[in-house]
């Protein structure tokens, strides 16, 4: 198949400066592929959102055009992803979480061989509701997949997403989450470790667009060989939403002099009584707890890894599901294991 | 028991050891007094294996064996624990994982089973006790938070569970009060048998009230310049290190 090029973003657009979608894409023979769900169901919204104010809708919309593979989620559920060589494929998965209710999806993304994941979420939470979000990326060095997750959330509702990468040869991982109605949460989380010539990007964007709301972003990023990571996080804040307490943080954690994090935050207010902030830090581990750890009998490669997890235990503290707390650390201290 | 000999060592090409020598017996306290500056820190330091030093000659013998190329892990499981002046903060990291892992590490080094969790704890409440350590602080991260006293108190729990057999106390008294002191000290004074040494590095002769020492040296310019018996920790005490460091120059 012959890629859509005109609709493939490039490092041009300013919100892929970092990540370089066509050089990714241009190895993969690839054809249209599906993962066998029914698309008997309605696109909720064919059309992107804040298409006017980013112009950032392209992969959103070669989705609609392409998609085969439409699934409703109405109840907690585990969603596993599996790419095959060769394939290019369309999910999209359409959310709705009712007035009062909570629910928990899992999605486990995985694959073999060289293919291009090009998914779209659509998720809608109603008042007074809970979803937790939780995606797991454990992809094939030769897979690339592009994941645009659009969340409106109501009044006194939170939206709790947390996205761990760990296998992944090209991942952007994007979300735009508009805050509808008063006193809501938006919560999002994310452990990147990446190895060898992996990319994660992680953009986002949150609109505070009622008052008294809050919203969270906790990203660290662990780089190791010769990966490169990317992390753009952006809380625009409308005049009506006063009383906003935002905050954003990534912490990225450099293990090898050819790793590279490249990171933007950007605040954008226009309420005149909010509390915003960021914090963005790149850097080596340290040495004074490394040495003192050491000093204490403990071999170098366990000390480094005790640190990374500590470094990375911040984030995990996202996660509000237990299990699926300790289902994390555990992958993290599987993978510092192999990291040595 | 520990020998060192005739130790040079510089950092950024400035040498700071300047041809140190020191022999500890088996079951000994040394001190080693000194005005700031004159090297101390950086002795114990290069004892438990810091690597931001350049060591230019000399040697450091344990037992027998020279550890002089080992890692600090290697060191440590051989037996020397350094009380660090100031004990490094280490957010996330929970106490008893930390300490957990460290012992089980040695063990493993020194050729014993590792304890399991029911047995460390035991070990470990037991030792809390006797320095007056809470529970409560061995949930909290390592040293995060900690007073002064409680960072001191900590560093001799470690001695306590990592029993080693060469100690070097760094600055052990600085920021602590008299009722700390009493503890730490107490805690350290357990620890001595007939063959278990240590080296205590201080600036003040007040720690050596609580802590009595064998043998005290005075360092100055990366050199031990005088040694002699407790006396000479008071005679420091009423005369300043002036007079010392300037008979020797």
């Amino acid at each position: 198949m012959s890629l859509p090029i005109e609709k493939i973003p490039t490092p041009k657009s300013e919100r892929w400066k970092y990540t370089n979608l066509p050089r990714a894409l241009k190895k993969l023979q690839l054809s249209p592929a599906s993962l066998g769900w029914s698309g008997n169901v309605s696109l909720l919204n064919p059309h992107a959102p804040g298409a006017a104010v980013y112009g950032d809708t392209q992969l959103w919309d070669l989705n609609a055009q392409q998609s085969k593979d439409i699934q409703f989620v109405g109840s907690s559920e585990i969603i596993d992803i599996n790419a095959k060589d060769g394939q290019l494929l369309s999910p999209r998965l359409i959310v709705q979480v009712k007035d009062n209710e909570e629910l928990t999806l899992v999605e486990n993304h995985s694959g073999h061989g060289a293919y291009w994941k090009n998914m779209v979420i659509q998720i809608v939470i109603g008042k007074n509701a809970k979803l937790r979000h939780y995606r797991i990326f454990d992809e094939s060095e030769g897979g690339v997949c592009t994941i645009f997750t659009h969340a409106q959330i109501g009044r006194d509702s939170t939206y709790e997403a947390f996205n761990y990468t760990q296998g992944a040869g090209f991942v952007r991982n994007q979300i735009h989450a508009e805050i509808q109605g008063e006193n809501a949460h938006c919560g999002l989380g994310g452990i990147n470790l990446l190895g060898g010539k992996q990319h994660a990007d992680t953009t986002i964007t949150i609109e505070h667009q009622a008052p008294h709301c809050t919203s969270n972003q906790t990203y660290k990023s662990v780089l190791a060989g010769r990966s490169h990571g990317v992390f753009q996080g952006k809380v625009h804040v409308h005049q009506v939403a006063q009383k906003t307490d935002g905050y954003q943080l990534s912490n990225a954690l450099i293990l090898s002099p050819e790793a590279e994090m490249d990171t933007k935050p950007e605040l954008e207010i226009y309420a005149d009584d909010v509390k915003c902030s960021h914090g963005a830090t790149t850097g080596m581990l340290d040495d004074a707890p490394l040495f003192y750890l050491r000093a204490r009998g403990i071999p170098e490669s366990a000390a480094r890894a005790l640190l990374i997890e500590a470094f990375c235990g911040q984030a995990v503290e996202v996660i509000s599901d237990e299990s699926m707390q300790e289902n994390i650390r555990g992958k993290i201290s599987q993978w510092l294991n192999n990291l040595t | 028991m520990i020998k060192i000999d005739n130790l040079k060592a510089s950092i950024e090409d400035k040498e700071i050891l300047k041809g140190l020598n020191l022999e500890i017996e088996p079951g000994k306290v040394h001190a080693i007094m000194g005005p700031n500056g004159s090297g101390k820190s950086t002795l114990s330091y290069i004892l438990a294996g810091r690597e931001d030093y350049d060591v230019t000659d000399g040697d450091i013998i344990l037992n027998g064996e020279s550890i002089m190329e080992m890692s600090p892990e290697e060191r440590a499981a051989k037996g020397v624990f350094l009380a660090f002046q100031y004990p490094v903060e280490i957010p996330g990291v929970q106490m008893t994982t930390f300490m957990k892992t460290a012992v089980n590490s040695v063990r493993k080094a020194r050729g014993q089973s590792e304890l399991d969790a029911i047995d460390f704890l035991k070990l470990m409440k037991g030792k809390c006790k006797e320095l007056g350590i809470s529970d409560e602080m061995m949930k909290r991260a390592v040293n995060v938070g900690f007073s002064g006293g409680e960072k001191k108190r900590n560093e001799v729990l470690q001695m306590a569970m990592l029993e080693p057999k060469f100690c070097v106390l760094d600055e052990t008294d600085s920021g602590l009060d008299i009722d700390a002191l009493k503890i730490v000290a107490d805690g350290v004074n357990k620890m001595r048998d007939g063959d278990r040494s240590f080296l205590v590095i201080t600036h003040y002769q007040r720690l050596l009230d609580y802590i009595k020492p064998d043998v005290v040296h005075v360092m100055a310019n990366g050199r031990i310049i005088k040694t002699g018996g407790p006396e000479l920790a008071h005679e420091l005490e009423e005369k300043g290190y002036a007079d010392i460091v300037g008979a020797a120059a």
